[in-house]
């Protein structure tokens, strides 16, 4: 009940004080250019990483990144920036 | 994103990391701080990434208990590229001392070309120049301004006249001219001695011919002394006289010498600069202290340095500053007389020729006027008067 009581208040703040919502919200932001780079903000970590697909743990979820000849360019705890041909980008509920 | 070129100074890794779980690695990796990039899956159980060389202790926790296997693959930046520079140091020290030699032997004189000297003269300037230092071998950094070579090949060896000093690359050339010291004629043709100038004969000295005037004789310029022409009237031969005629000569000489004057000179105080010019810009390399002269003179040597055929943008610059005072000289009367007299002397002595003496002085007048002493004096001076004249067949005296 307190935790809902808290997002609920968090979800009212940030459409009232115009807030980004992904400070707010821990959601994930993702920044595409064409089909070659995709970088991610705000992830939980790595779950599964080939050279054709990405999971990676977001706060609620997954987010699943399909391609090929993936590579991580750089890693760090919240950010992720992927390279190679991206097809398709899933979120996934657990 | 950070900039990656940074940890090219740092040493960068590419590790191979093989085994099961190698997503839960990575990000261990990631949330002990540990920059990774390129991370490239091969294969289901190994992929490679690069990382910083100075995380390598936090990767190894990171493999602690992973399940993980690490091997290193390639190793790049700039701590490995010194640790083999140091391997191939040789190389390296090769290549600077080669660079050292070649700069030093393009520093050296190579050669002495002489030019329009005969032998003789050649080798005392040779000689010469040995002993101011200019041999082939030296380096040019330690020999004189072409200037001062000059000077010094002038002054050693007589028989120049004047010698032109360039430094062409690494050879010095010098153009010499020779005095031409006309010959004595060896035979002389017949000719009488006449008097070169107005005199009283006060001794003679004949070695052959007809002395025609006599000892306290008083002559006019170009009046006969010595007859070439000897032997009885009628059978006269002319041959070439020869002696000297001692005659007495007046000379006046007049002297201003004002009895206050000033001059500059040194007063033996110097400092001496050294600087390395780099393009425009130059460092002091000696001599920092400031000179602190209120007049003084400045001297500047520079010395260039060249690599090759060509000038280095390098200079070695010498300065030398020497005090210089400005002194007044107050004479008292008499001793401005003195000097005045000193003065007369030198100014008499300086037209006469080597075998004249001063056999007396009289000073005729000496006022004092104006802070200024005037003097004028009178020498008696014994010169040789006599004067070759050639005697043209078919004059008669």
């Amino acid at each position: 009940m307190a935790k809902k009581w808290g997002h609920r208040i968090k979800s009212w703040m940030t459409t009232q004080m115009e807030l980004p919502q992904d400070v707010m919200m821990d959601l994930p932001r993702i920044t595409m250019i064409g089909q070659i780079h995709i970088y991610i903000e705000n992830h939980r970590g790595l779950i599964a990483f080939s050279d054709k697909e990405v999971r990676l743990l977001l706060k609620h979820g997954q987010l699943l990144v399909k391609g090929k000849a993936f590579v991580i360019k750089t890693i760090l705890p919240e950010e992720i920036l992927l390279e190679g041909k991206i097809d398709q980008v899933v979120f996934l509920k657990e | 994103m950070r900039n990656h070129w940074i940890y090219f100074y740092w040493g960068i890794v590419t590790v191979k990391a093989t085994g099961t779980g190698l997503e839960r690695f990575i990000n261990r990796l990631t949330r002990n701080g540990v920059l990774i990039w390129d991370v490239k899956k091969h294969g289901l159980e190994t992929m490679t990434f690069k990382m910083s060389l100075k995380d390598m202790k936090e990767l190894k926790q990171a493999v602690r208990n992973s399940g993980c296997k690490v091997k290193f693959l390639k190793r790049t930046g700039l701590p490995f590229l010194i640790r083999r520079l140091f391997k191939n140091s040789g190389f390296f020290v090769g290549a600077v001392l080669f660079l050292t030699v070649l700069f030093l032997l393009s520093n050296m004189i190579w050669g002495i070309e002489i030019n329009g000297a005969d032998p003789a003269t050649e080798h005392k300037i040779r000689k010469e120049l040995d002993a101011i230092g200019l041999k082939k071998g030296q380096l040019q950094f330690f020999v004189e301004e072409p200037e001062g070579i000059q000077r010094a090949i002038m002054n050693a060896v007589e028989e120049v006249t004047w010698v032109g000093v360039e430094l062409q690359g690494t050879t010095y050339h010098f153009q010499v001219v020779e005095k031409n010291v006309p010959e004595e004629p060896e035979k002389l043709g017949p000719q009488n001695l006449v008097a070169a100038k107005k005199a009283v004969i006060v001794d003679m000295f004949i070695e052959e011919g007809q002395p025609k005037v006599d000892i306290h004789d008083h002559v006019k310029p170009g009046q006969l002394l010595v007859s070439g022409q000897i032997g009885k009237e009628g059978q006269t031969k002319s041959v070439s006289a020869k002696g000297k005629v001692y005659g007495e000569i007046w000379y006046k000489s007049e002297v201003i010498l004002p009895l206050k004057s000033s001059f500059q000179v040194f007063n033996g105080n110097e400092l001496r600069k050294h600087y390395l010019k780099i393009a425009d810009f130059s460092i002091p390399i000696w001599g920092f202290k400031d000179h602190g002269y209120k007049t003084f003179e400045k001297e500047k040597k520079e010395k260039k340095f060249k690599f090759l055929k060509w000038e280095l943008p390098i200079t070695y610059i010498e300065d030398t500053f020497r005090e210089s005072e400005h002194i007044t000289r107050l004479y008292k009367e008499n001793e401005a007389i003195e000097a005045a007299k000193e003065m007369a002397r030198t100014d008499i002595k300086n037209g006469l020729p080597e075998d004249a003496t001063i056999k007396g002085e009289k000073v005729l007048r000496q006022t004092i006027q104006n802070g200024k002493v005037y003097l004028s004096m009178h020498f008696q001076v014994i010169e040789n008067i006599a004067k070759s004249y050639p005697i043209i067949q078919g004059e008669s005296e």
